[in-house]
This record gives C-alpha cells, sequence and structure tokens, in this order.
C-alpha cells in the first residue's frame, strides 16, 4: 500500500531583510534534506525542540508553504502543485489561542468552516452535532468562543479540522499551553480519532505524549531527523545506559562542566523543577561513577540522588543534543 | 461554493456588527461627511446639490468601509489565525476573501439611508427620488461593484503584513480618482480616463442619477462591467498572490 505521506529530501530555507536602507539578508535554514515515510492509519509522530522544522514540515505538507527543494508527497499528490486536491483530502489542526473568530459562537465557527470545506448540507448539522459530541462541546456550541477556555478551544480545533472527515489529520503541537487535565482530555481524542483509522501526523515536544500516542517517531533536531522508529527503538539508542538524577540547589555552570569531565559519563542535562535543579547525567551500566559526581558536587546543596532505567525522554535529549 | 459565499458573508457582517468601534464608525461616518459636504457648499438655495453632494458623501463612505474594513478584516485574519485555514481551504481563496470586502459594502450601503435621513432631518436636503426602481438597483449594484475593487486590492493585502496601513493609504487617492472629494473638472485631465475604471464613479453617477434623473441604468452596465473585471482580475491575482505568500512565508503573523 501506498504511504499516506511521503517526504524526501526536503529543504526549506527562510530569507528575511530588514533596515530601510542598508538591506540585511537573514537566511534560515529550517529544514535541511528531511526524508520520512508515514503509512495509512498510522499515528506518527515528529518530535522536536522549539525551532527544530516541525511546523515548517507540517506547513509544507499542509500547502501552506512551498519548499525549497525536494518532494512531498500527500495521499499521492504533491502539496506544492495539487493544493487545491490535497486541501479537500486533510484536516490542519494547530495548537494555542488561535484559528478561531473568537467574537462568535462556537457554532458559527463550525458552520462557516463546514460551508468552505464543502460538507453536503444535508450532512452539515449531524456531523457539527456529532464533532461536538465527540470533543465533549455538546451544550456549549451556542457561547462565544472568547469566553472558552484554552482546553474548550482546542477541543474545538479539532472538530473543525474534522468537519469534512479528512483522510489526512496534522495535529501541530494540539496540547500547547494546556493545563494536565486539558491536555490529557485532547490526548483522548486523539487517540480515539487514531482508533478510528485516521492517519494522523501529529507534532509534538512532549516525550510523554509521543510516547503515548505515537505508533512511530522521527525526531527532528535543527531541520534535520536525527533519529526515526517505535517509542521502544528509540529508547533502545540508550538501553545500555543508565541514568543518575541529583537534585542539587544552586549548582553553577563551572559544577555542571565539572560533571561533564567525570570519567564515565556520556551526558549531562539539567532541568529545573521548581526551585530545584535536577542534573541527569547519563553513563553507561555498570560504570560507577556515583561516589565521583558527589565529589564534584561537594559544597553545593543536595536533594535526591535516584539512579534509574532510561525514559524515551532521555533518549529524545541524547538524540538532540548530539545533533 | 454560492453556499460558502453566503455563509462568509454572515459570518464578517457579524464578526463586523459585534465590534463596537466598527459599528460606530459605520453610524458616524456618513453623518460627518454629509455635515461637512453641506456647510462646504452652503447649498440652501440649490437642494438638488444638496442632494448630489449627500450621495457622494454616501459612496464615499462606502469605498472607506470596503478598503478600511477588507484590509483591517485581512489584517485581523492574520492576527486571529485565521488567514492560513481560509487559505487552506479547498475553496478557491477568492470565494472565502469576496465576502469579505461585499460584506463591506454591504455594511456601506447603510451609510446611504443614514446620508439621506441626516441631511432630510437637518438640512432640508429633498428625498424626492426620481426613478424608486432605478434606485433600488443602483445601490446594491454600486455596493457590489466596489466590494469586487475592494477585493482586487485586497488581493494585495494577503502578501503584506500591514494591510491595513496599505489600506488607509489607498483610501484618498480614489475619493479624489473619482471626483468624490473634489470635482473632476479642478484635477488634471489625465484624471478623467483613471476615473472610468473605479467603480465608486459610476456607483455614484448610478444612484445620483437614479434619484435626480439621468441614464441611470447606463452606469449601472458599467458598475456590471467592471464587477466581471475586478473579479476576473482579482481571482488571477489572488492565485499569483497566495503562491508569493506561500514562498515567502507572510500568511501568518508571528
Amino acid at each position: 500500500m501506498a504511504p499516506a505521506i511521503a517526504v524526501e529530501d526536503l529543504t526549506r530555507t527562510y530569507r528575511s531583510r530588514s533596515g530601510a536602507f542598508r538591506r540585511k539578508t537573514t537566511v534560515v535554514e529550517a529544514l535541511r534534506g528531511i526524508s520520512l515515510s508515514v503509512e495509512p492509519g498510522e499515528l506518527f509522530g515528529l518530535l522536536g525542540p522549539n525551532g527544530a522544522g516541525k511546523t515548517t514540515t507540517i506547513k509544507i505538507l499542509t500547502t501552506l508553504l512551498l519548499p525549497t527543494s525536494g518532494s512531498a508527497r500527500v495521499l499521492g499528490l504533491d502539496p506544492a502543485r495539487q493544493a487545491r486536491d490535497v486541501r479537500g483530502r486533510i484536516g490542519y489542526v494547530f495548537g494555542g489561542d488561535r484559528g478561531l473568530y473568537d467574537r462568535l459562537t462556537a457554532l458559527d465557527n463550525l458552520r462557516y468552516f463546514a460551508d468552505l470545506y464543502r460538507v453536503p448540507v444535508a450532512k452539515k448539522r449531524a456531523r457539527i452535532a456529532e464533532l461536538l459530541e465527540l470533543v465533549g462541546l455538546t451544550g456549549r456550541e451556542g457561547e462565544r468562543v472568547e469566553t472558552y477556555s484554552r482546553g474548550m478551544r482546542q477541543r474545538l480545533h479539532i472538530a473543525r479540522g474534522l468537519l469534512h472527515d479528512p483522510e489526512v489529520l496534522f495535529l501541530d503541537e494540539p496540547t500547547i499551553g494546556l493545563d494536565p487535565i486539558g491536555a490529557r482530555e485532547l490526548r483522548d481524542t486523539i487517540a480515539g480519532l487514531h482508533a478510528g483509522g485516521k492517519t494522523i501526523l501529529l507534532t509534538t515536544h512532549y516525550m510523554y505524549e509521543a510516547d503515548a500516542l505515537c505508533d512511530r517517531i522521527a525526531v527532528i533536531a535543527a531541520g534535520t531527523i536525527v533519529a526515526s522508529g517505535t517509542p521502544s527503538d528509540l529508547k533502545g539508542t540508550v538501553a545500555n545506559q543508565t541514568i543518575v538524577e541529583i537534585e542539587t540547589f544552586g549548582a553553577g555552570d563551572d559544577v555542571i562542566e565539572r560533571l561533564r569531565a567525570v570519567r564515565g559519563v556520556s551526558a549531562v542535562a539539567v532541568e529545573t523543577r521548581e526551585q530545584a535543579q535536577v542534573v541527569l547525567v547519563q553513563s553507561p551500566v555498570g560504570a560507577e561513577i556515583v561516589q565521583a559526581l558527589l565529589r564534584e558536587l561537594d559544597g553545593s546543596t543536595l536533594g535526591k540522588v535516584v539512579t534509574r532505567e532510561p525514559t524515551l525522554e532521555d533518549a529524545y535529549v541524547e538524540l538532540v543534543r548530539s545533533a | 461554493m454560492t453556499r460558502a459565499f453566503f455563509s462568509g458573508m454572515r459570518i464578517h457582517v457579524k464578526q463586523f456588527t459585534v465590534n463596537a468601534f466598527d459599528l460606530s464608525a459605520v453610524v458616524l461616518w456618513p453623518i460627518l461627511y454629509a455635515s461637512i459636504a453641506y456647510y462646504l457648499l452652503d447649498g440652501k438655495n440649490d437642494p438638488e446639490l444638496l442632494l448630489s453632494a449627500s450621495l457622494g458623501a454616501a459612496v464615499m463612505t462606502m469605498w472607506a468601509l470596503v478598503v478600511l474594513g477588507s484590509s483591517g478584516a485581512l489584517e485581523n485574519q492574520r492576527w486571529l489565525g485565521t488567514l492560513e485555514l481560509l487559505v487552506a481551504a479547498p475553496m478557491p481563496f477568492a470565494v472565502a476573501l469576496a465576502p469579505i470586502t461585499i460584506a463591506s459594502g454591504v455594511v456601506g450601503a447603510y451609510s446611504l439611508v443614514a446620508t439621506l435621513a441626516w441631511g432630510a432631518l437637518l438640512f432640508d436636503v429633498p428625498l424626492s427620488i426620481d426613478s424608486p426602481l432605478a434606485f433600488a438597483v443602483a445601490v446594491p449594484m454600486s455596493a457590489l461593484a466596489i466590494g469586487m475593487l475592494g477585493l482586487m486590492t485586497a488581493a494585495t493585502f494577503v502578501i503584506y503584513r500591514a494591510a491595513f496601513h496599505l489600506g488607509v493609504a489607498m483610501q484618498y487617492p480614489v475619493w479624489i480618482a473619482t471626483g468624490l472629494l473634489v470635482p473632476l473638472s479642478v484635477l488634471p485631465a489625465w484624471v478623467g480616463p483613471i476615473s472610468w475604471f473605479l467603480a465608486p464613479t459610476w456607483g455614484f453617477r448610478a444612484i445620483r442619477d437614479a434619484a435626480l434623473g439621468g441614464p441611470a441604468w447606463t452606469d449601472m452596465g458599467m458598475c456590471a462591467l467592471l464587477t466581471v473585471v475586478y473579479f476576473a482580475v482579482a481571482a488571477v491575482c489572488l492565485r499569483v498572490f497566495e503562491n508569493f505568500a506561500r514562498a515567502r512565508a507572510t500568511l501568518r503573523l508571528t
């Protein structure tokens, strides 16, 4: 079966100019030749930090941007040259507060987009009711969107993207800015769509989200795909590693650099959790590094020290760090 | 396509009318322009001149609402993030955009009623209409033609992020070139032919001739012809500019 999405050596360069007289041109290479393939019915995750090229990829596939070079196919069609044909068969949902008419009701928004997306009149009312039910907004459709919480807006976005029952759904960081409950509800909705057979390309920078939802993941960093496979495959890239988590308070950059220099340390990352910094140190299984690390941290205020198995997040950090 | 068009009209008129600032501008502008025209012309002894000036003021408002309304609406769509969604729809972009400009023209038709009522109530401008049928057709025909001129200019707004500023800049040149602000007779001769290609010229003539007597149907024919030409040019421009915006990544403000 032909892939639902096929991308081959795709590049995209942005050029911007600034200054009134001495015009300065800035060139940013957002994509540096990425290739990926998504099978029909698959939920594929594009995982990467901000500015990695996730949104650029999605915008090229949804016909909103032209690539600089390379090829892309969505349902066998070229989104650059056959934009109109592609648009009728895909749905595009992005995260955040935007993309809706705030002063109008949810129903007004859905009715308008249903007409724009050629939903037949006979089916329109039933389809809108069905989608409101699916995203849990039944009974709230008569309220203005500006009164909605972020989670409700995001669910309304999903309903809008599904109005014409697209074969492929593009979700660009749909849970960004949502509270944990809202994000969980939205993930449940996405899982339900996947279970119903939709092909979904999801971009996210939340590792647990990709781990929980995706069949396969591609990790993108600085416009390049640095790894791809199932979540288990990616975890396998750090399977021979152990993680030491050390909770510290006020450890400076010089201390972190000293930890990196400890014999046997593969990688060091730092996360801020409330007042504490949590230092994540990767090392090969069997390397006895804890005592050496604690020696380097002598004089710093320490909290918990935990040794554990690597997670997808550790794999991701390692992949992005080494990109 | 027709359903999408009328749905778009409904949604944009609704958007327009829930904004108190836009609504107050619609209510106040024609009254302001009509008052200025009355005092400027000092036409107490020439009721026909006063009526003509009132109608001119109404058409001025119509154009202002179209060009500012559509440029403002496009900039607003960009901020709301909905411009990308309109482009991403399977409909031709012109079908998504035309309701925005025509809705502004339709709202502008109100300015005609407000101007005439204001003139009659305060300045004793006569309300006698020579051909009510021609008048009833001329008003929506003018709104449509001016809306389509707005669509043609709105095509350029798609590629410029500061669309509203461009809209403001387009307001006065059309007022001047169509003789709405100052009579064409006081302008250089080369301005005359330019006015023939601008819908407000024929829209104003159609409404004035229907009210005061004159070849209103000929003027309306010109409005209809320009509507078709504007739409054809706008459809081509929109396709070209949409590709330009896709290449330059200017559809979204981020």
